[in-house]
């Protein structure tokens, strides 16, 4: 076995990767969300209601791709 | 520090009956899916095929509801000082908690022999995809005052 071989081994599932990434992406997406909230309501207070209601929607569709990408642990095998 | 808003103003965010109105909405999307899908489930793989539908659906619509949940329990306190801490405070800190919840429950669930992890994969897409429409539609069909923090007449309460 040759040097390059025994570097590059890794052991167990690989698609323990993709759960990992599965979990960045929906925090670095709800952090924007959240971020630009925050930015949105210290500009107009008064449009806060609105700002939750948005920020709510935005949570919810990047939130669901995490959710898909978690629970194909389920059939991956 | 002082405050230049109105004391006597009701500072709770319009965002509230359109939160509620979701979760309602969603609740009953979800009795029908869990239905639909228990049918399903039990059509293409008996009992076991029954009870992943009924566990995915579940997870799905309880899952999806806890950020709506969470920002009608932050709202409670939108006459405190410490309202927005507070406010992301409960709501990233109940989404933190979800998805460590969610983990677990998939890492627990995944060997489990009394349901069929493919049906419930499905139904728990299913319940997402649902939850979204709902939440799409509720958002599309609301109507809010564009301002919280003045009086107004009262607010249309959607219900």
């Amino acid at each position: 076995m040759d040097a390059t071989t025994v570097l590059a081994e890794i052991n167990g599932n690989i698609a323990t990767v993709g759960y990992g990434l599965a979990a960045i992406g929906p925090a670095i997406g709800v952090g924007i969300v959240v971020g630009k909230t925050i930015e949105g309501v210290a500009r107009q207070p008064e449009l806060a209601g609105r700002l939750q209601v948005l920020m709510w929607i935005g949570i919810a569709f990047t939130e669901a791709l995490a959710f898909i990408g978690i629970a194909t642990y389920f059939i991956f095998v | 520090m002082t405050d230049a808003r109105p004391e006597s103003a009701d500072r709770t965010p319009t965002s509230n009956p359109v939160l509620r109105r979701a979760l309602t909405l969603g609740g009953i999307v979800a009795a029908v899916l869990l239905v639909v899908s228990a049918v399903l489930g039990f059509v293409f793989a008996g009992a076991e095929g029954l009870a992943g539908a009924l566990v995915g659906t579940a997870m799905a619509v309880v899952f999806m509801g806890i950020t709506a949940a969470s920002i009608l329990i932050a709202n409670r306190f939108s006459s405190s000082d410490l309202f927005v801490g507070a406010f992301f405070g409960i709501v990233l800190g109940g989404w933190l908690l979800k998805f460590v919840v969610f983990i677990v429950l998939v890492v627990l669930l995944r060997d489990a022999t009394w349901l069929d992890t493919t049906v419930l994969f499905l139904s728990l897409v299913a319940g997402v995809i649902a939850s979204l429409a709902v939440d799409v539609i509720v958002i599309t069909k609301s109507r809010m005052p564009h301002v919280s923090d003045v009086e107004l007449p009262a607010a249309p309460s959607d219900d």
